[in-house]
């Protein structure tokens, strides 16, 4: 038996999973409908698939929202799973999932797929027929990706970097590269099995004020740490930055070296994907103009020319949305995709110029870190801050680095910390801001620029 | 002067914590930041080991008032930190509630200042005047 089965058996004998059949399983996979994979809506449509997201405790309500999403004429169901079972503490959400449904009450943020276990939740997929995608933020994501492949979900969000920095303080980092190693190879194991399995990095980090050099670095070395272990389909993505020519570039640079880099180590065959997110930063608590925002980031991400765009609700600021208004969402931006037509194709080389400098310059430097192999390579430029994350409440982060949005709102890097920003580039960040203030005014700009959608 | 800062309890909150590090940088302090999630003991073990004068706790999701009962009980049970200024600021209590009602209740639990829902740079410069005002001869 191989050293993954092993360690698979002992994962899956945990005592909240009812016997799980592997044979059964592989089975199913292998006869499962290409309707279901992603990565087939992927290779066969031309359209940018719409994916909202939303998770409830029961598996009714489950269902119910997801009468809701195809009847408003959704592309990608979602999966979002609650906070107990991101921390692995199955026994809180058995608990919690028992009260909600004796008391028609909520009390999980999400649907705790270890505790309905995947023959009951497959039922619910193999129904609605359409591709899902796991949607957590588990840095010990093991379990979870197990059941919720053997549940027909054959799209698992997150990575080693993007789940752990903007959710936690101290969860071991090193670990983290670990258990995403084990998710990433069981990914490609199934993947020979029919389409691949669809793997997806989680590029908006803290959603608040990333430089894009940040984002793209963090979404292709998550992006080598997976191919490296065989997937063969997998999703780059960052959120709306609040400048629609940073966005622009930022796509382009993205795609152009994604491409780069997947080549260099023999995985041109990989697909590679662009996923936008609508804002993530602080919404408007006036729905109207929530409305108005989630509708100016569809026509971004059109002219990105992203293969999925993932939607906000209206109910952003207030909480979690209904189900109503999370539809709503979903048939508002198809109908915004369908009508947006004739798009210029827009072009800034010096910013890409500038930008591809940067994201190369920090690559070459993880890449040059003596550690043998490239999670370790990455552990170790996280922790002596050659990669930087804004914002990140996580103890390893190095929180040297400092952006602010120039006067077109783009986010530019005003102190670059440990983060090999080559010169140049630093000093054309640096020229875009007016930086003749002392701290104090910089400290108000930079609570203003976090709020601007406000 | 030495300042230690953070967020108490189970606040993930960071936003605000950073720039307070920015900002009293600026103003010449220097901090000692331990970050989000931080409980009670963690900020007095930290004003010991670094002999900082100032302790500045934040919040954010408001369950700051209920480690602050503890206050006063755990800090007496430390021998150096007799002189240490206590401060807090952020958003004070879970749902809604007055500055008149709340900084009288968190002066009562043992903090020399306290900053419901006001600016930051208000707020460190109440910090000064009191440094000035308590630590003239």
């Amino acid at each position: 038996m191989s050293q993954l089965q092993e360690e698979r058996e002992i994962i899956l004998g945990n005592e909240n999973v009812d016997a799980f059949d592997f044979d059964e399983v592989r089975e199913f996979i292998e006869n499962a409908d290409e309707k279901l994979f992603i990565s087939h809506h992927f290779a066969t449509r031309d359209k940018m698939l719409v994916q909202p997201r939303g998770g409830f405790p029961t598996y009714e309500k489950q269902y119910a929202l997801y009468e809701f999403f195809v009847a408003a004429n959704v592309d990608v169901l979602p999966l979002t799973i609650d906070s107990n079972t991101r921390l692995n503490d199955y026994a809180t959400a058995e608990k919690m999932l028992r009260l909600s449904e004796a008391n028609e009450i909520d009390m999980l943020n999400g649907y705790p797929l270890v505790n309905h276990g995947y023959r009951t939740t497959r039922k619910m997929m193999t129904h609605f027929n359409h591709p899902v995608s796991l949607r957590h933020g588990t840095p010990d994501a093991r379990l979870l990706t197990e059941i919720a492949i053997a549940a027909g979900i054959f799209e698992i969000e997150g990575g080693p970097i993007t789940y752990l920095l903007p959710y936690s303080k101290n969860f071991p980092l090193d670990k983290a590269f670990l258990y995403w190693k084990y998710v990433e190879r069981v990914c490609a194991d199934y993947s020979k099995l029919n389409k691949p399995i669809n793997r997806e990095s989680f590029g908006p980090l803290t959603a608040t004020l990333v430089p894009p050099a940040i984002t793209i670095v963090i979404q292709l070395l998550e992006m080598l740490l997976s191919l490296e272990e065989g997937v063969k389909s997998f999703s780059v993505s960052f959120s709306q930055q609040g400048s629609m020519i940073q966005d622009i570039v930022t796509g382009t640079v993205t795609r152009k070296l994604a491409r780069f880099y997947a080549a260099q180590i023999g995985c041109e065959d990989a697909s590679i994907h662009l996923v936008y997110h609508q804002w993530m930063g602080a919404f408007p608590t006036n729905r109207d103009s929530a409305d108005q925002l989630i509708n100016m980031s569809t026509v971004i991400a059109s002219m990105v020319g992203a293969d999925k765009i993932i939607t906000k609700t209206r109910e952003e600021a207030v909480g979690i949305p209904t189900k109503e208004a999370n539809a709503q969402t979903v048939a508002n931006t198809q109908y915004t995709l369908r009508i947006l037509s004739g798009l210029p194709a827009i072009v800034d080389e010096q910013e890409e110029e500038i930008l591809t400098a940067e994201v190369q310059a920090i690559m070459d430097a993880v890449f040059n870190d003596s550690a043998d192999t490239l999670w370790r390579k990455v552990f170790n430029s996280i922790k002596n801050g050659i990669i930087d994350v804004p914002f990140s409440p996580h103890i390893i982060n190095h929180n040297k680095m400092i952006t602010i949005r120039d006067a077109h709102k783009n986010i530019r890097i005003i102190e670059r910390g440990n983060v090999p920003i080559p010169d140049r580039c630093y000093a054309y960040e640096k020229s875009c801001c007016d930086l003749n203030k002392d701290t104090t005014s910089i400290v108000n700009d930079i609570i203003h620029d976090i709020g601007i959608m406000q | 002067m030495k300042v230690v800062t953070g967020v108490i309890g189970n606040d993930i909150h960071v936003v605000a914590n950073r720039l307070m590090d920015l900002s009293l940088n600026a103003r010449g302090y220097e901090v000692f930041n331990l970050g989000v999630n931080t409980f009670l003991e963690e900020f007095f073990d930290a004003a010991v080991e670094t002999g900082a004068e100032i302790l500045l706790i934040s919040s954010l999701n408001g369950e700051a008032e209920g480690w602050s009962r503890e206050v006063k009980i755990l800090k007496s049970k430390y021998k150096t930190l007799d002189r240490l200024i206590m401060m807090i600021g952020g958003n004070l209590t879970v749902g809604s509630g007055n500055a008149r009602d709340i900084v009288p209740r968190y002066k009562n639990y043992g903090f020399d200042l306290v900053c419901h829902q006001v600016d930051l740079n208000t707020g460190l410069d109440m910090l000064e005047d009191y440094i000035k005002e308590h630590r003239q001869p």
